[in-house]
């Protein structure tokens, strides 16, 4: 009997459970509240009588009519002189650049009015080339964050710039004069400049420094230390110790056939995540020559969920793993092995597996571990130099300039500070007190600094502590510049005046270096004489400025002597990548041994990261990729292991998750534990970024924080050994959506392996065929029971390719971002209210002989061996849309451009169109999101500052309507309008809808397809091409395009 | 626009009607004045003069931040120093040019604005000075009265439900005097019959009886007063918070009439965001001192509102400084359209190439600005309805046009059948 492929989304269908049936056949998941208001005693004790309500109602009846007769006056406040550049009613683009110490990405900002209220990615950049991420997308909403401190602080207490400045101003000129130790402590610096200005700081100490030991008297030791919460110091240690360039290298993974990832989520958060989705979107191209990607690792992460091959392992093996890799490459171009340790029979056939494909690939072959301990990059680079990757798919002469972490240093700084050694402590950009494993020596150690200075924002964990607050602009508001790669720059510039009495944590800094002139005009400076001298192309440094401030981005050529940060770097000694690696190869050997009960790997989200972004509703809600959780942190466990100890796998609205108190570098936390297919046995997972104390309103006090569970010995460690847990201590509501709006078993994602694409480009993507009236079987679209609607000029449409989807849900916050969707909180998505227009449906599946839709449990070894689909779904656009026939009152209708359109205010919230609509993409306001007091802490549109990043041209919900994905109308109405005034035709690709715009690997593409050059066009026509649920003759407008895997054996 | 343009427009029975009124007013007076003067050439001084000249110039409506333009032609030394002086009137004065210094310094040193206009062009603007001075019109400057009334300062419905009740009234009325008529012939023709005086009754009680007598009557008319009251109220709730003909008082005595009528500005040089985007847009207060930086007494006014202008900068007129404690002037906004509903001015004016007129009435006409369509989407959709879509040299339609063609052959092409009355073109 032929295999067929099963799909699954959670743990509830998989195993049957029969709430899960039971919740899918009713209308409407969640319980509504009858019973409770019918049941209500209180009611009937009630002093209101009949009379009076029907007095009240009178009253308030009449009181309505009075009002509404008479309409209110409206004030127009024009500008008494206005901007040349601002038309009211029409948005304006800058460039500018995203810099947050993790994330670097040049950005083209939409301003309505002089105010920032969409971010999109910047294709003039080579170096992100237009892709975003989540974060990104993000990042316009702290903007408007209410809880943004409003001025600088001393001890607590407000005050004013002047004063604050006088305070440390006279602090630092006494260090000057008596000598001491000042220390900068910032997170990785992207801008060259920023680094420069810090420079000009730590060098006001070091001019009175000579005069000093002129004088005899003591000297001052300033000094800049770069943290980072996640680190990325292994990498660079080990580059320093096998090649003597403490660089961490630019990876090209576009150009890779063999990728092999040993526990690196590349594509949500290693090292330049949204580079390398953008590189391996590219990679991935279905057809001949697409990347074979192999990830071994113990969580079930976004890059291993779109791996090909996944081998799940302990993070304690991964030394091993690498070793053996590293041997059996050895082994086969014949040189000498280095010591490891032994692995288990089947892990050897993988092993050998992943060795083959990379050497089959030499040059074109690349691979990474995620680990930060600097023996495994040591090996990890011995197998990189074996296959050739040095030049090709790594290029460290052309090295990544935005990550510096320096662990050493940093362990350094708080010996020092607890030693009292440190007079001044300056933080900019780092959360130490919250982010540290060992945050209380911190904590202990600041209090014995001279004086200490935060540039935070915001009043975080670390600013609570220091002496003097002086709070940094947002980057939307600030002048800065980035520097990712030798040879390429960008600017970013303010995009609006502050908001509040801050300051520019340069402008700070420089102010307190007694350099007159304002950072702005630093940032000039600097590229006059750094950037503005490696080009010839641009004859006055004006017009090179003012084009590059234009385009965001510069790239000028690398000379000999360009890159003298890298150079800088380069140890004198001469170094040997042999016998570097068997140092390394021994201490992993030694080190690699297996956890007694259980292994804990920490890792980041996509959305909230590193906890910086914690504060940002937006993110907050963004479901995590894999696990569709949001609103929380959660112990992920193999689910067959839960069951074995009794732990509740089946959640819902009634069902709690268990929590248990899980105990790892001497701390014991209270947390639940969530199911994950594919987490290898014996490990369990915890995410980063959560557990904060400090972070705002919003992202106080969300799940637990895990920091302290990492040790920091030599360098950070995000993996523990040593973890035990206790049994279930009680019950935890977690918040998960995808049990939400399920397809019922039916065939969503189509799939298949690369050979047989190639022998067959119609394989897995049978045709869906129906039985007409004549009992012929017919295709779905041959038949119609109505008259088609009328296309004239567009007929708008998506094409979505499963295969380039990478789940990273970039797409999902640029939507909200664009359309004012709403944010609803964790209880409200708890009972399957979100409102996000477009949702990322995340598939598990496995090969099966058994058929029917309800048999998932009989599948005996699904959960081991899985497969991962992501699909993104939004409103389909049907021709035969199912909800616009049900509707009552004519509020969802068919455009003459092929648009399903929804309009709210004819709405009377029937949400029949809702339970018609087969793929559930219709969303129901349950509450006025934007006035109700309930959703005060979560929804940013809730006062008046948040309310300013709302699209003013998309109208904001009320209560008791529905809404749903349009297609970004407002995006298509101005794309025609600006073709129609200028008299041309719309050019393919002028105007992209926001997810379109958001996705870092194009996987969805937005266009007419009345025109038939267009990309969708193209794609609709392609024989990976399906529609969702063909069957049911809705004719959707949005096509889909069947994943390929490659299956390739090495 | 110029008024004769005005009232030509007024005259237009369509909108299809695409004759330019200032053209038909200029053919009408070359013909009559200058016969030997080209159309096309003063049709092409108009528009220059209107896009260059007219927001400092006139011709004979007085001095605006230039001179009055009326008969100019006979008192420079030739027509010929025209041209160079037109183009670029510094370079004539600083060459040394006797009548241009005399000029120069007669306008407080205010120097006219370099342009890069052709000979051609130059010279068409001549003519058309030429022209416009032959019409020699005579304002009669004497004494106005203020036009500016208490205006209509809330927005109000003007329902039609105050017209049906009157009639309703009416009705009743004539039913009570109908009733007595018949109730005085009932009482004359008793005593006729019967000769003697019957039992005083009141009017109330008779009607009472009648009505008893006549119970299928009243039912009816109980009926249809019940059907016209609640058309009545029907139609009423409909216009709720529809504000034809709102016209409040502004913070500033601005004349429309004044600005677009008698100066004849273009519209768009004040609301430039009306070619632009979606707001035509209230102009903001340095548009306005582009020519009252000049003109500092207006001419019902006198000094009270043009000063209002600069308190809101805080400009010293008498210094020609700005303060830095400038106040937005806070106008009242008159045409308000529902937040659910988008409307863009670039799209009509622009790429419908719709007169502001046509949805905003006579407004250089206006002292006092007002309300002149009803702005419900009923006038909206007929409109869109009935407006046949000019497509003619834009390439955007093309396509369009070629299926619309094939499917309704023969008819004229208008807005809805291009999907013009689609939800979502306005409601997103």
């Amino acid at each position: 009997m032929p295999k067929t492929k099963k799909y699954w989304k959670s743990t509830e269908e998989l195993e049957h459970g029969e709430l899960f049936v039971q919740q899918q056949e009713k209308e409407f998941a969640e319980k509504l509240p009858v019973d409770q208001f019918l049941g209500d005693e209180s009611l009937i004790d009630s002093s209101t009588s009949r009379r009076d309500f029907l007095k009240f109602l009178g009253f308030s009846v009449g009181a309505a009519t009075l009002a509404a007769c008479e309409g209110p006056v409206h004030k127009a406040v024009p500008y008494l002189n206005k901007p040349v550049e601002i038309t009211p009613g029409e948005a304006n683009w800058y460039a500018s650049t995203y810099v947050d110490g993790r994330d670097y990405c040049s950005v083209l900002v939409k301003t309505r009015e002089g105010r920032p209220i969409h971010v999109e990615g910047n294709v003039l950049s080579l170096v992100t080339k237009g892709a975003v991420n989540a974060r990104v997308q993000g990042s316009v909403l702290p903007l408007y964050d209410s809880g943004r401190l409003k001025g600088p602080l001393s001890g607590g207490e407000e005050t004013s710039w002047s004063k604050v400045d006088g305070d440390i101003g006279s602090r630092l000129e006494g260090i000057r004069s008596n000598g001491g130790t000042v220390r900068v402590l910032s997170s990785s610096l992207a801008s060259s400049s920023t680094k420069a200005a810090i420079q000009a700081f730590l060098n006001s100490f070091s001019a009175t420094e000579d005069v000093q030991a002129e004088e005899g008297g003591s000297s001052v030791d300033a000094r800049h230390v770069v943290y980072d919460a996640v680190s990325t110091y292994g990498i660079r240690k080990a580059h320093e110790l096998s090649f003597g360039k403490a660089v961490v290298p630019s990876y090209h993974f576009e150009i890779a056939k063999a990728i092999v990832s040993v526990g690196a989520d590349f594509l949500a958060n290693w090292v330049s995540p949204i580079e390398s989705s953008h590189q391996y979107g590219k990679a991935r191209k279905a057809g001949k020559g697409m990347a074979k990607h192999i990830q071994f690792e113990a969580n079930l992460s976004l890059t291993g969920s779109n791996a090909d091959t996944r081998i799940p392992i302990k993070p304690s093996q991964e030394g091993a793993v690498l070793a053996n890799i590293y041997n059996e490459v050895a082994k086969l171009i014949g040189r000498p092995p280095i010591p490891a340790a032994q692995v288990s029979g089947e892990m050897i056939g993988s092993i050998s597996d992943a060795a083959s494909h990379l050497l089959k690939n030499m040059g074109k072959a690349i691979i990474i571990a995620g680990s930060n301990n600097p023996d495994h990059q040591v090996i990890v680079n011995g197998i990189n130099d074996m296959i050739g990757s040095y030049g090709k798919t790594i290029d460290m002469d052309s090295p990544n300039l935005t990550l510096q972490s320096d662990d050493a240093a940093v362990a350094e700084l708080i010996s020092d500070m607890n030693a009292g050694k440190v007079d001044a402590l300056i933080l900019y950009n780092v959360n130490p007190a919250y982010s540290l494993p060992n945050a209380e020596q911190f904590k202990s150690g600041l209090a014995k600094v001279g004086v200490s200075v935060s540039l935070a924002g915001t009043l975080d964990e670390s600013a609570t502590l220091v002496n003097h607050v002086c709070p940094d602009h947002h980057y939307l508001e600030s002048w800065n510049d980035a520097n990712p790669k030798p040879g390429h720059y960008s600017l970013g510039q303010p995009t609006v005046k502050p908001l509040y009495k801050t300051r520019q944590a340069q402008d700070s800094l420089l102010k307190w270096a007694g350099a007159s002139g304002s950072y702005e005009e630093f940032i000039k400076k600097y590229w006059e004489e750094n950037v503005f001298s490696k080009q010839s192309a641009t004859l006055t440094f004006t017009a090179f400025w003012n084009q590059s401030l234009h385009d965001g981005v510069a790239a000028v050529s690398v000379g000999p002597n360009a890159d003298e940060e890298v150079a800088a770097d380069v140890a004198t000694e001469p170094v040997s990548l042999a016998s570097a690696l068997m140092t390394a190869a021994q201490a992993v050997q030694k080190g690699g041994a297996e956890g007694a009960d259980w292994e804990l790997v920490l890792y980041e989200k996509t959305g909230i990261g590193d906890g910086s972004h914690a504060n940002n509703p937006w993110l907050q809600e963004l479901p995590d990729p894999v696990s569709k959780v949001c609103w929380d942190n959660y112990l992920t466990m193999n689910p067959t292991e839960m069951k074995d100890r009794g732990f509740n796998t089946v959640l819902g609205q009634v069902q709690e998750a268990d929590l248990v108190d899980l105990t790892a570098n001497g701390v014991t936390i209270s947390i639940p534990v969530y199911p994950q297919y594919g987490q290898a046995k014996g490990t369990l997972g915890l995410a980063l970024g959560y557990g904060r104390t400090a972070a705002g309103k919003t992202g106080n006090a969300i799940g637990q924080n895990a920091y302290q569970l990492c040790s920091f010995k030599d360098h950070l460690n995000y993996q523990a050994s040593d973890v035990s847990i206790s049994g279930s201590v009680g019950k935890y509501q977690i918040a998960t959506t995808q049990t939400h709006h399920t397809m019922m078993g039916r065939d969503p994602v189509r799939a298949t392996t690369l050979e047989e694409y190639i022998s067959d480009p119609k394989s897995g993507n049978p045709e869906v065929t129906i039985a007409s009236m004549d009992h012929k079987k017919k295709k779905a679209h041959e038949l119609n029971l109505w008259q088609d609607f009328d296309k004239p000029g567009h007929h708008w449409g998506m094409s979505i390719d499963l295969n380039a989807c990478i789940g990273c849900g970039a797409c999902v916050v640029s939507c909200g971002s664009e359309n004012n969707v709403s944010v609803v909180g964790k209880k409200e998505v708890g009972n399957s209210r979100e409102m996000q227009w477009i949702r990322i449906d995340r598939y598990y599946s496995s090969d099966t002989d058994k058929h029917g839709a309800y048999d998932l449990q009989e599948i005996p070894s699904a959960a081991e061996n899985l497969e991962v689909s992501f699909q993104p779904i939004m409103c389909q656009h049907c021709n035969h849309a199912p909800c616009e026939t049900v509707c009552p009152v004519a509020a969802t209708t068919h455009s003459n451009d092929g648009l399903n359109q929804m309009v709210y205010n004819r709405c009377v919230g029937t949400k029949f169109c809702l339970n018609n609509c087969p793929y559930k993409v219709r969303r129901f306001n349950w509450f006025s999101y934007q006035n109700d007091t309930k959703f005060a802490d979560v929804n940013p549109a809730q006062d008046d500052r948040g309310r300013m990043v709302l699209n003013p041209d998309v109208v904001v919900r009320s209560r008791g309507v529905m809404e749903k994905c349009s297609m970004c109308i407002q995006r298509i109405q101005s794309g025609k309008l600006v073709a129609k005034r200028e008299g041309r035709k719309i050019k393919d690709g002028e105007f992209q809808t926001a997810c379109a715009s958001a996705c870092p690997t194009h996987a969805i593409t937005f266009g007419d397809k009345n025109d038939p050059r267009s990309v969708v066009s193209r794609n609709q026509a392609d024989p990976r091409s399906y529609f969702l649920l063909e069957e049911l003759n809705v004719q959707p407008t949005v096509n889909y395009m069947t994943k390929v895997r490659n299956k390739d054996v090495g | 626009m110029r008024l004769s343009g005005f009232i030509s427009s007024l005259n237009r029975s369509s909108a299809s009607s695409k004759v330019t009124p200032l053209l038909f007013a200029f053919i009408l007076l070359s013909t009559i004045s200058v016969p030997n003067l080209n159309a096309q050439d003063t049709e092409a001084g108009a528009k220059i003069f209107k896009t260059t000249c007219a927001t400092c110039h006139t011709i004979g409506d007085g001095r605006l931040t230039g001179p009055d333009l009326k008969d100019v032609h006979k008192r420079v030394p030739s027509e010929e120093w025209m041209v160079p002086w037109i183009r670029n009137s510094s370079a004539v004065i600083k060459s040394g040019d006797a009548y241009a210094n005399k000029i120069f310094e007669e306008n407080n040193g205010t120097i006219m604005t370099a342009n890069a206009l052709s000979d051609e062009d130059i010279w068409s603007v001549i003519e058309y000075i030429k022209v416009e001075s032959a019409k020699a019109p005579e304002v009669a400057e004497g004494p106005v009265e203020n036009p500016y009334t208490q205006g209509n300062v809330h927005p109000v419905d003007n329902s039609e439900s105050n017209g049906l009740m009157t009639v309703i009234a009416v009705l009743f009325i004539l039913l009570f005097i109908m009733a007595s008529v018949k109730l005085s012939l009932k009482k004359i023709n008793a005593e006729l019959r019967e000769g003697e005086e019957p039992a005083e009754k009141s009017v109330v009680d008779g009607f009472l009886q009648w009505m008893s007598a006549h119970k299928r009557w009243v039912a009816l008319c109980v009926l249809i007063s019940i059907a016209i009251v609640s058309r009545a109220a029907w139609f009423g709730l409909l216009y709720v918070n529809v504000t034809q003909g709102y016209e409040p008082e502004q913070p500033i005595w601005f004349s429309h009439q004044i600005h677009a009528g008698k100066n004849g500005i273009n519209c768009v040089y004040c609301h430039s965001g009306a070619e632009k985007g979606k707001t035509a847009g209230i102009p903001s207060a340095n548009v306005c001192m582009n020519c009252h930086k000049a003109i500092k007494k207006g001419t019902f006014t006198g000094e009270e509102e043009i000063p209002k202008i600069y308190a809101a900068l805080d400009y010293d007129p008498e210094k020609d400084e700005y303060g830095d404690n400038p106040k937005p002037i806070k106008w009242v906004r008159i045409h308000n359209l529902p937040d659910l509903a988008y409307f863009n001015h670039s799209q009509h004016v622009v790429v419908g190439k719709i007169e502001c007129q046509e949805c905003h009435g006579p407004v250089e006409e206006m002292h006092v600005m007002r309300q002149e369509s009803m702005l419900t989407m009923g006038w909206c959709i007929d409109c869109h309805r009935n407006t046949e879509v000019k497509m003619e040299g834009n390439d955007y339609y093309t396509e369009m046009h070629k299926n619309l063609m094939e499917k309704h052959p023969g008819e004229k092409i208008t807005v809805d059948k291009m999907g013009g009355i689609d939800c979502a073109r306005c409601h997103y």
